[in-house]
């Protein structure tokens, strides 16, 4: 029963997350057709850039002491992503490139979003398996 | 075309004329016209026959003919037309060259691709097409019209017939070519020719067999093997058979002596190296010909005996006439606005992706908007008072020359997205019988190109903003000892009484060195009361309102404040400096109406937010892949300003001083994204740079400038603008905010197409510049540009412009030196002006045989040797140890918004010898005539020479210069060491003279010593050896040797 609360977290996370990422995909694409101005684009979004950062961080963690290690291990690589632009400074946005930068933004944030939905896919999956299983059990 | 099929020879020739102008004028372009004539037409206004496309080919027969007829080649048609043609082109003199382009273009693709024609063709395809289609004789006259390229079957009349034509007939189709210099050849080709028309079937039949022949020669000649003469003559026979042959070479012959057509560079080089050896006998005439008019080429090959193998310097084309812009344009299209203001970098927009990606340069824009105008030349002002300003409503273009008139005028429709718009009553004017508008003389926003639109309320979000300076001074000891602070006093006071915006001027002054002072100007204070604020960590502004002030009503307390300002300081022993807290400080004084921050800085900011460190010193780093971390800002708190100043409209101006590293980098970033300038004065010493100090401040203080401007540069349907280049910052994809503007300011940007064909006749481009001038009105700065569109690469690059080009590659590769190793953004450069030369020679090498020779148009004569220099210029030369890091940073924040005048100038500077005007020998204006090329070779040691890049003199002593001279410009201690010599004003007339020579604006920071003096100089070496061959070959060789 403890691991179908586990993954019910892991759900809400992920979900976080999304739209966490979808935010900032959105204020991207004012940005793009100039429903906002870059300062109040840039400012928004890296308002959100460290939570999205921590929540991933737990969420990596969290399935790591949950004994969940192959989820652990599918999230590292975004995890290690997010370090790496955090220890080189480049995790925020930049106001005086945004537009230079705009469809890189938009891609790495793209990419991000996929992968959070495909762990997304994957957790309801191994939550319904386990509610089944628990399902099972209880018969 | 050929309409119907001669009945007889004789006529036949005729109609094969006329369909000869059609294609001309129509289609070939895009179908890859292989009628020679055809690209003339394309752009230029010369073809006779307006463009009327595929209507002729569409007679049925023809049709059928035309389809053989591709096959018949371009080339054999180019080939037919050039030979005989060589006299012809039909075009006014100038189509001369294009018509060639044209069938050249064609030729390396078709040739190649369909490889047996390909020996062919060149020489005479047409006769080895021909046999197969022989069959179809009567076909034959029309071939002409065979625009196509590709199919070989009909091919055969084609290329016979259109000499024929020409030949025979070309007196009437083309009647100036006989005018020409080369109808000698004419003559002899008629006689030849006329039988053949009539003979034409049998000549055929005997031409057959030899074509095989040919064939094989062809390839022979393509290649430029030896042996040529043979192979041309042959080919000659290709035309009447034998017997014209040797008129033929005869002619050539009579030709070669005068062939060094005057265009050619380096003829003598041309002609007299390889070519002539080999060949004995130059190209053919129409080569020659086609050289002189459609492109310039130099000999690379070595000079037979010498050991030097490259070109020969003396032969390089040098821009000793400055800058040149391509004035044919202008003439083109009357109304565009002056290339000042906006410079494409080719006037030919490429109708298709494909077009576009084989044209290697890029493609884009140099704007200008506030350019000097000259006097008479001022852009007209408009006020639209009562009908508010005419403008798209679909796509907000402004009303401009281009914009047509519609439904007796009561529509306009737009030229850049052709909305129909309604015209609003008060400016309505009724359309004279040719459909201009009868009040056309009295709106000069209908004729010209560019105009100043006063805007009304609704272009404001506030009211027009007063002319306002800051100034943030560092008074730290460095500041103090080098002179900086007195001399930057001195120049402010002297500048006060011609700051724009007079009377509304405002002012105000903010010192700093581990603390920071304010200045309460009060105009009822007699003395200004200084505020110290030593809180670094939380920064206030001790009085709101009294710190920025206006400028005439406290002009006493600003004359007493910059009288004592250096000797306020004058014991100060403070090292420290507070630069971050003290543009916080600025930030806040001028964040209620934005205006210019001008900052004085002296010593790498060590205090509060924005610390630098001296990572310029860790010598570890130069050399590795981090190296660029170098020239990016180190501390995110200097964009981040940037971004705060721009976004309450403040420009800002960094003039850095240090002796030591000072992080220019960072910084710069500062001035870069508020559309300022960095000025850089390593060492400062107020003895030796206080005169370009005060000169480059004057006129930083003092030229009209615009205030919190945005500017947008609007073009055409299925062209864009994708990415800007500059010293601004974006507000959204395409506005770019500039807090300030000026003359001195240029933007450039990159276009793409975003469709794959376009299908309009020419692309239209407006820019468009909202500012508050200085007088407080709120205008519209509008430039209107349309350019053609183009179906063919060699009318890309006649219509090329080397300075916007230049100026382009040169913000790319500065940006490209942030991200990445100096040396790959020089091989960038080098790698796409080779492209491009190669593109542009495959277009044309293969008939001419070139090989050996670098090709390159006219419009681009100088494209190589500005490369060069770009490669040598200060930002991107060498390797770390060749520049300081603070000097490069600088010199690339500068040349980042450097109009194209003054980057060429820079990049090519202009020498001078004087020594002859000193000793009266020689008019002054003269001398300014006589620039010489940057070489080595062009110093003498017995002169006296300058050297002008726009930003400095060097004055050069040479070593045996006369004594006398050199005493009575530089006053008895001449003898003495020359480095520690000022140049001032001697009570003389030789110094008298120096000096009003110099007295242009830029002032001599260096002198240099003996001859060989300056080649330990490096700074100085580099520019004025310049060109010497070794440093210059290999660069330009590469796109020789390709083939």
């Amino acid at each position: 029963m403890g691991d179908l609360w586990a993954w019910l977290i892991f759900f809400f996370t992920l979900i976080a997350l999304l739209i966490i990422l979808v935010y900032q995909l959105m204020c991207l694409a004012d940005l793009e057709f100039d429903y906002i101005n870059p300062y109040d684009s840039a400012s928004k979004i890296n308002k959100v850039v460290l939570p999205e950062f921590i929540t991933q961080g737990v969420l990596c963690f969290l399935f790591l002491v949950t004994g969940h290690w192959v989820m652990s291990l599918l999230s590292v690589p975004y995890l290690y992503y997010n370090v790496r632009l955090y220890t080189r400074r480049q995790h925020l946005v930049d106001v005086t490139e945004i537009f230079n930068l705009l469809n890189w933004e938009k891609k790495q944030r793209l990419f991000k979003l996929g992968y959070v939905i495909f762990l997304l896919f994957m957790s309801l999956f191994w939550m319904i398996f386990n509610a089944l299983e628990d399902d099972d059990h209880s018969l | 075309m050929g309409t119907e099929n001669p009945k007889h020879p004789t006529y036949q020739l005729r109609p094969a004329a006329t369909p000869f102008a059609a294609p001309q004028s129509a289609t070939p372009f895009v179908s890859s016209g292989p009628v020679v004539g055809s690209e003339a037409s394309a752009f230029r206004p010369a073809p006779p026959s307006s463009q009327i496309p595929t209507p002729p080919f569409s007679s049925g027969p023809l049709v059928g003919l035309e389809a053989p007829a591709p096959g018949y080649r371009p080339p054999s048609l180019g080939r037919s037309n050039e030979i005989v043609r060589p006299p012809p082109p039909p075009p006014s003199s100038l189509a001369n060259g294009p018509p060639l382009t044209g069938p050249f273009q064609r030729f390396p693709a078709p040739q190649f691709t369909t490889t047996g024609q390909v020996p062919a063709p060149h020489t005479f395809g047409q006769p080895a097409v021909l046999p197969p289609t022989r069959p179809p004789g009567g076909a034959i006259s029309s071939p002409p019209v065979s625009l196509q390229p590709y199919p070989q079957p009909s091919p055969i009349s084609m290329g016979s017939s259109p000499q024929n034509i020409k030949t025979g007939q070309s007196s009437m189709s083309f009647p100036p070519s006989s005018d020409q210099p080369f109808s000698p050849p004419r003559p002899n080709v008629q006689p030849s020719s006329p039988p053949m028309g009539p003979s034409y079937p049998i000549a055929r039949g005997n031409f057959q067999p030899p074509f095989p022949g040919y064939a094989s020669l062809q390839p022979n000649t393509v290649a430029q093997a030896p042996g040529q003469p043979d192979s041309f003559s042959s080919q000659h026979g290709g035309y009447g058979p034998p017997a014209p042959q040797i008129p033929f070479l005869a002619q050539q012959r009579g030709y070669m002596p005068v062939p060094p057509v005057p265009p050619v560079s380096a003829p003598t080089g041309l002609y007299a190296r390889d070519q002539m050896q080999h060949y004995g006998i130059a190209p053919p005439i129409a080569t020659s010909q086609g050289l002189a008019e459609d492109f310039n080429s130099l000999s690379l090959g070595s000079v037979p005996g010498s050991f030097n193998t490259g070109l020969d310097p003396a032969a390089l084309p040098r821009p000793l006439e400055g800058d040149v812009e391509p004035k044919s344009f202008a003439e083109m299209y009357p109304m565009n606005c002056s290339s000042r203001y906006l410079r494409l970098t080719t006037s030919g927009i490429p109708n298709s992706q494909s077009l576009a990606s084989r044209w290697h340069v890029p493609l884009g824009a140099v704007v200008c908007p506030l350019a000097e105008a000259p006097d008479g030349e001022e852009v007209p002002i408009v006020n639209f008072a009562t009908t508010g300003i005419i403008r798209c409503r679909r796509c907000r273009t402004y009303v401009n020359p281009y914009v047509t008139f519609a439904d007796h005028g009561r529509k306009w429709r737009c030229n850049i997205c052709s909305f129909l718009n309604d015209v609003p009553g008060d400016y309505f004017a009724h359309l004279d019988a040719s459909g201009r508008r009868v009040d056309l003389d009295q709106r000069p926003e209908l004729t010209k190109g560019s105009v100043e639109f006063i805007a009304p309320a609704e272009y404001m979000v506030r009211p027009p903003m007063p002319p306002s300076y800051i100034f943030l001074i560092d008074a730290s000891i460095s500041a103090v000892k080098s002179g900086m602070l007195e001399v930057v006093a001195q120049t402010i006071k002297s500048c006060l009484d011609n700051l724009p915006g007079y009377p509304r001027t405002q002012i105000g002054f903010i010192t700093f060195d581990s603390t920071i002072h304010f200045y309460n100007m009060k105009s009822s204070l007699m003395q200004p009361q200084m505020m110290v604020v030593s809180d670094l960590d939380d920064i206030f502004i001790p009085l709101p309102d009294d710190l920025l002030v206006n400028l005439s009503e406290s002009r006493n307390v600003v004359d007493a404040f910059l009288d004592s300002l250096p000797s306020m300081f004058k014991g100060s022993m403070n090292v420290e400096s507070a630069f971050g807290p003290a543009l916080k400080a600025a930030f806040m004084v001028m964040s209620q109406l934005g205006g210019k921050l001008l900052i004085f800085q002296n010593t790498l900011p060590s205090l509060g937010a924005g610390r630098l460190r001296l990572r310029g010193d860790d010598i570890r780093v130069y050399g590795t892949d981090k190296e660029h971390a170098l020239r990016l800002p180190e501390d995110p708190f200097y964009k981040q300003m940037a971004a705060d100043f721009t976004k309450y409209q403040i420009a800002v101006n960094l003039y850095a001083f240090s002796d030591k590293y000072t992080d220019v980098a960072s910084l710069g970033t500062l001035a870069k994204y508020t559309g300022g300038q960095v000025y850089y004065y390593p060492s400062f010493q107020s003895t030796i740079h206080g005169e370009k100090l005060r000169h480059e401040l004057t006129r930083d203080l003092t030229r009209e400038t615009a205030w919190e401007a945005v500017m947008r540069i609007r073009c055409g349907k299925g062209v864009r603008f994708t990415s800007y280049h500059g010293n601004f910052m974006l507000r959204s994809t395409d506005l770019i905010a500039l807090p300030a503007v000026d003359c001195d300011k240029a933007y450039a940007a990159q276009l793409s197409l975003e469709e794959t064909l376009l299908t309009t006749q020419s692309v239209y481009f407006q820019v468009a510049l909202l500012y508050t001038s200085s007088s407080g009105e709120r205008r519209i700065r509008v430039h209107t540009a349309e350019a053609p569109v183009v179906a063919d690469l060699g009318e890309m690059y006649r219509l090329a412009d080397t300075g916007a080009i230049i100026s382009l590659f040169s913000r790319l590769a500065i940006e490209k030196t942030l991200s990445y190793k100096l040396e790959e953004a020089r091989n960038a450069i080098q790698l796409r002006i080779v492209k491009a030369l190669r593109e542009y020679r495959n277009l044309y090498a293969v008939q001419h045989r070139l090989s050996g020779r670098m090709i390159y148009p006219e419009s681009l004569k100088f494209l190589p040797l500005y490369g060069l220099a770009l490669c040598k210029s200060t930002p991107l030369r060498g390797g770390y140890a060749d520049v300081q890091l603070d000097e490069r940073c600088a010199a690339g924040f500068t040349m980042m918004a450097l109009p194209v005048k003054n980057l060429l100038k820079l990049l090519y500077p202009s020498l001078f010898r004087v020594d002859d005007h000193l000793l009266e020998t020689e008019e002054f204006h003269n001398i300014l005539k006589k620039r010489l090329p940057l070489t080595s070779g062009s110093l003498d040691t017995s002169g006296l020479y300058i050297y002008d890049d726009g930003f400095r003199f060097v004055i050069w002593f040479g070593m045996s210069l006369l004594p006398g001279i050199a005493r009575n410009l530089l006053g008895e201690d001449f003898a003495a060491d020359y480095s520690m010599v000022t140049l001032s004003e001697h009570d003389n007339d030789m110094s008298r003279k120096l000096m009003r020579i110099l007295k242009k604006p830029a002032v001599l920071i260096a002198i240099l010593t003996g001859f060989y003096n300056y080649t330990d100089k490096s700074n100085k070496k580099r520019n004025i050896l310049f060109h010497d061959p070794d440093d210059s070959i290999d660069s330009r060789q590469p796109p020789v040797m390709v083939n």
